[in-house]
């Protein structure tokens, strides 16, 4: 087995790309090289933001190969004589072997008789470093980048231009230590001009260090060498290195104390060579900043890992660099700088937003446009409000819930105009909470403004569920302005016949469909007893509250529930619920499931939990009623069961089982179900005794039996439906 | 090193290094990439490398005076490389070397930043380069200008010249940069920030500035339909004035979202049947009747 060795020494590529650029190479390579059928047991790829690295084990050669060549029959290939005819000597000739080295074999295995002159041409395996350039060529421009650009490069392969990630500098080919000769040209003013790189044993080191011999060429003859070399010229070139070394740093940083990295951990390590971590400290007159400014400054805007003290004050903030942290005070001087400057903006924002209340700004949303055609956010709070007020009326909200999720409502989108979220727009809300907090406003209306936005994401742990455990009265007052706020916008665009198609939802429907749902789902939390809300009931509120929409209301009603309903699918499967469970339930047609969704998601769970206690009963069950299903499309059932007009035991059962199970309809859902799995014995024997049918009345009268045998669970669930779509 | 010291090193750096050094375009612009000197030496195969100052006019972005990061007018200092070489990101480096800038003693980084102007029918790919957390250039691989791919591309460095001379001067306001040895930013600027920023927030006249964008567009395709050609130069001037009361009526809230994806869309068509001009000019279309895109 020899080595292979590959560096692709480029500027520097995107850090988000890198960890499947690395993957692609190495999946890319060993695929070519089976195509190629060059042995590579082993393959590793490495990578810093300058190159990618590939070393595979590789054998030395191709095998050898013996392809067979056919020539004429036996029978053509010998005269009477038993001596070579002129065509069984032409055919040697051609592949240049005497005729008497020729085999006589078989052609089809099936006729043994019929003998053919075989001629094996022994193909020798070519070297590996031999068929490595056109490997690499294939796997170069098989890489995907999210973006390409052109660096009027080409290659000889046939196909012209070569667009890449970023401009390929150098290129290490290596195998046992040989460099392969590999080039890419440059193409000047579409002119194909000099080699702009040509493969070699140079690699490069760190841009600026060690300091005085930064970027100096570096030969190398494998893979251990490489690492070696880099690693003395301030370059690790294992990503798991270097994540080790900036967790060492953040744990020196941080003195053990937590942290939320949001990530930032990994976006360092593919944003630079050699990191190291610094520390630099936030002036104590930006201390008193609100946490979440403080975080969307150095966390946002400047890939810094923000540190708190004991009390939770946060007062340092943790950086990398791309060295090894020499001349470390100047520059955390330098990142202290950036940071109060833009911490000076925040404080001066919060200082003149605060000179007004809240309240106050909502006005001047009459100035900021919601979308064309369905007016300004002024009228957005608004309609929300009024949405949030109807909640009460339909008894949804009690008094004070009322009155403080309306308040919530209308101030909702007053942050969009103060200075801080013109700034930092990814604080919208959260400022707005904010400063209601400040200016005492009740808590339940705080916090309801400062989450609007959400829930966004369909896992039930998703922001907000932190900030409202254990809340249920803050819950509810949250989740009526969001669930106002989101039914408003489908809505709004529904109504002008903006809906999302396929990948197409410029305008975020989707997220704000499965929020609605989640917030009615996971925030409204409603006692026993209590309504919980009609998700169809408030649609319609909301469209009746726009003045003047495009689509006919019945049309943008119609058009929106079939969504929403869609989005309750989505959620509940991405909880873990099966497809045709959630199907089954969503299709329950006693039940709508948009009008109680709470309930949608209680009735899932006990279907879920009995069909795993009854798998089989369950299984059974359902075939039995697609096939009930199947035949009541093809003729007519009786107004109801007679029971004198039964022929058989299996009907009498049948019967007998339905009626108890109808009459006990007070139970959970659990027992229910488990009640419905008693059907499958009396089911199977009604199918396997009883000709349906038959002539009538036999045949109305028991197809009225398997209807109301099928309508028996409708309450809870289509049960046909489970195991595929019926 | 005073801001007019640096202007001065940069000039000499990348004359030296074969630039020819140009001087600002003489209309209000936002970018230095709106300089012809930049978008029109990008299209076709001439190589071309130069450097210049380019004041840049970014009427939303005014704050009175009062903001010490950010500017009504802002000097960038523009290089193009066409075709850019191949140690072009180590040239770049030394030009900071030039103006006191070690990067061994830093943290200078290429972070991803792909740059588009949609007026002008430009994107191209490439980074913002930080100092020390700061980003104090955008540095850009030009794809596409005029909406026409470019063969060869080119290389542009745009350096903020106020974000470095902070650095350099070790000051966190602006205004008090030292322009000269003695003379302060603020007291060459101050006050025309004030002025220009009262003017596109307050006092633009809006119905004005909505004629004058209608008109200058309409001037630049009057002068691109003229028989016997040659009038892509004057186009593009008009071009350069439809984008700057765009911006004007954009600071003064007079633009609805709407509005606004509406007229970038008609500068850009204007810049990109100016760009077309300007090619066609180089190379006629080899033969009669034959279409092009």
């Amino acid at each position: 087995m020899a080595e292979l060795l590959l560096e692709i020494g480029c500027e520097e590529m995107p850090a988000p790309w890198l960890c499947g650029l690395a993957e692609q190479l190495r999946a890319r390579f060993l695929e070519a090289a089976a195509r190629e059928r060059i042995d590579a047991p082993s393959a590793v790829a490495l990578y810093t933001p300058r190159r990618l690295v590939l070393a595979a084990e590789v054998a030395a050669r191709q095998p050898d190969r013996e392809e067979p060549v056919w020539g004429p029959a036996l029978k053509v290939a010998k005269d009477a004589s038993g001596a070579w005819t002129a065509a069984a000597q032409g055919f040697a000739r051609k592949n240049g072997v005497a005729v008497d080295a020729l085999r006589v074999a078989a052609k089809d295995p099936a006729k043994p008789a019929e003998a053919y002159l075989l001629f094996l041409r022994g193909t020798a395996g070519r070297s590996t470093a031999d068929v490595v350039p056109g490997l690499l060529a294939s796997v170069l421009r098989a890489l995907a980048f999210p973006k390409r650009m052109s660096w009027d490069a080409w290659l000889d392969d046939g196909r012209g231009a070569f667009p890449f990630g970023r401009p390929i500098r150098w290129l290490v080919l290596l195998v046992d230590g040989q460099v392969v000769p590999f080039a890419i040209h440059a193409l000047e003013g579409g002119a194909q001009v000099d080699v702009a790189v040509e493969s070699g044993r140079t690699t490069r080191g760190h841009r600026f260090l060690p300091k005085g011999c930064g970027g100096e060429p570096i030969e190398v003859g494998s893979l251990a060498e490489l690492r070696e070399r880099l690693r003395e010229r301030c370059v690790l070139v294992d990503p798991t290195e270097r994540l080790a070394r900036i967790d060492a740093g953040l744990a020196a940083a941080s003195g053990g104390a937590r942290f939320e990295d949001h990530g930032l951990r990994e976006e360092w390590r593919d944003l630079v060579e050699y990191p190291t971590v610094l520390v630099g400290r936030i002036p104590a007159e930006f201390r008193a900043l609100p946490a979440e400014v403080l975080e969307t400054v150095l966390v946002h805007h400047q890939k810094y890992i923000s540190l708190r003290d004991a009390d939770g004050t946060i007062t340092r903030f943790a950086a990398v660099v791309n060295g090894d942290g020499a001349c470390g005070t100047e520059i955390v001087r330098g990142m202290e700088r950036v940071v109060v400057a833009r911490l000076r903006d925040a404080a001066f924002f919060l200082a003149e937003d605060r000179k007004r209340p809240l309240a106050a700004r909502v006005e001047e949303l009459a100035g900021v446009t919601f979308h064309q055609g369905l007016g300004t956010y002024r009228d957005k709070a608004v309609r929300t409000e009024r949405l949030v007020a109807e909640m009460g009326r339909l008894g949804l909200l009690d008094g004070p819930a009322c009155i403080a999720a309306a308040q919530a409502a209308r101030l909702a989108k007053a942050d969009l105009v103060t200075l801080m979220v013109r700034e930092f727009p990814e604080l919208q809300g959260v400022m707005g909470g904010l400063y209601l907090e400040a200016e005492g406003a009740p808590a339940e209306v705080a916090t309801a403004v400062r989450w609007h936005h959400l829930p966004v994401a369909v896992e039930p742990d998703a922001d907000p569920a932190a900030a409202f455990a254990g809340r249920d009265g803050e819950a509810r007052v949250f989740a009526a302005v969001s669930l106002a706020d989101k039914l408003d916008t489908l809505a709004g665009y529904f109504g002008i016949g903006e809906s999302p198609t396929g990948s197409r939802d410029p305008f975020g429907l989707r997220r704000a469909g499965q929020g609605a749902v989640r917030a009615a789902l996971d925030f409204w939390r409603p006692k026993p007893g209590e309504p919980a809300p009609d998700l169809e009931a408030l649609l319609g509120m909301a469209i009746a509250g726009y003045p003047g929409l495009k689509q006919p209301a019945e049309k943008t009603a119609a058009v929106a529930a079939t969504f929403l309903v869609d989005r309750l699918a989505y959620v509940l499967e991405a909880r873990g619920f099966a497809a045709d469970e959630v199907s089954a339930v969503l299709a329950a047609p006693e039940r709508e499931a948009l009008r109680d969704p709470v309930d949608a998601l209680r009735r899932v769970e006990a279907l879920q939990r009995v069909r795993r206690e009854v798998t089989q009963d369950f299984a059974a069950l359902a075939e039995a009623f697609k096939r009930a299903k199947n035949i009541l499309t093809q003729a007519k059932p009786a107004a109801r069961v007679d029971p004198a007009l039964f022929e058989s035991e299996a009907e009498r059962q049948l019967l007998d089982t339905a009626s108890r199970l109808q009459a006990a309809t007070t139970g959970t859902y659990d027992e229910q179900l488990r009640g419905l799995a008693g059907l499958r014995a009396p089911v199977g024997r009604f199918f396997d005794d009883v000709l349906v049918m038959a002539e009538e009345p036999q045949r109305g009268n028991r197809l009225a039996l398997l209807k109301t045998t099928l309508s028996l669970f409708y309450r809870i669930a289509d049960i046909s439906r489970l195991g595929g779509m019926s | 090193m005073t801001l007019q010291e640096i202007v001065f090193a940069l000039q000499r750096f990348w004359s030296e290094r074969g630039c020819l050094v140009h001087q600002p375009w003489d209309a209000e612009v936002g970018a230095g990439t709106m300089h012809p000197e930049t978008f029109f030496r990008v299209l076709g195969p001439r190589p071309w490398n130069v450097a210049y100052v380019q004041p840049s006019r970014r009427p939303a972005d005014g704050r009175y005076g009062e903001n010490p990061n950010r500017l009504y007018k802002h000097e960038q200092f523009q290089v193009i490389l066409k075709p850019p070489p191949a140690d072009i990101q180590d040239r770049y480096l030394d030009s900071l070397k030039a103006i006191g800038i070690e990067p061994s003693a830093h943290d200078v980084r290429f972070e991803e930043d792909n740059w588009e102007s949609p007026t002008l029918g430009a994107w191209g790919i490439g980074w913002q380069v930080l100092l020390d957390g700061q980003e104090i250039t955008q540095f850009t691989y030009f794809q596409q200008a005029g909406g026409i791919d470019l063969h060869p591309i080119s290389g542009e460095i745009t350096y903020g010249l106020e974000r470095m001379a902070m650095y350099l001067q070790d000051v966190d306001d602006v205004y008090a940069l030292r322009w000269s040895r003695d003379v302060l930013y603020r007291d060459v600027r101050h006050e025309e920030e004030f002025q220009l920023s009262r003017y596109s927030f307050e006092l633009a006249d809006v119905e004005l500035h909505r004629r004058s964008f209608e008109a200058a567009l309409a001037e630049g395709w009057r002068l691109l339909e003229t028989t016997g050609g040659r009038t892509y130069l004057p186009a593009y001037d008009w071009c350069l004035k439809s984008s700057h009361a765009f911006n004007v009526l954009d600071a003064r809230g007079a633009i609805s979202v709407t509005e606004r994806a509406g007229m970038i869309l008609k500068i850009r068509k204007l810049a990109c049947a100016v760009a077309r001009a300007s090619v066609d000019a180089v190379a006629p279309a080899a033969e009669p009747g034959s279409t092009r895109g």
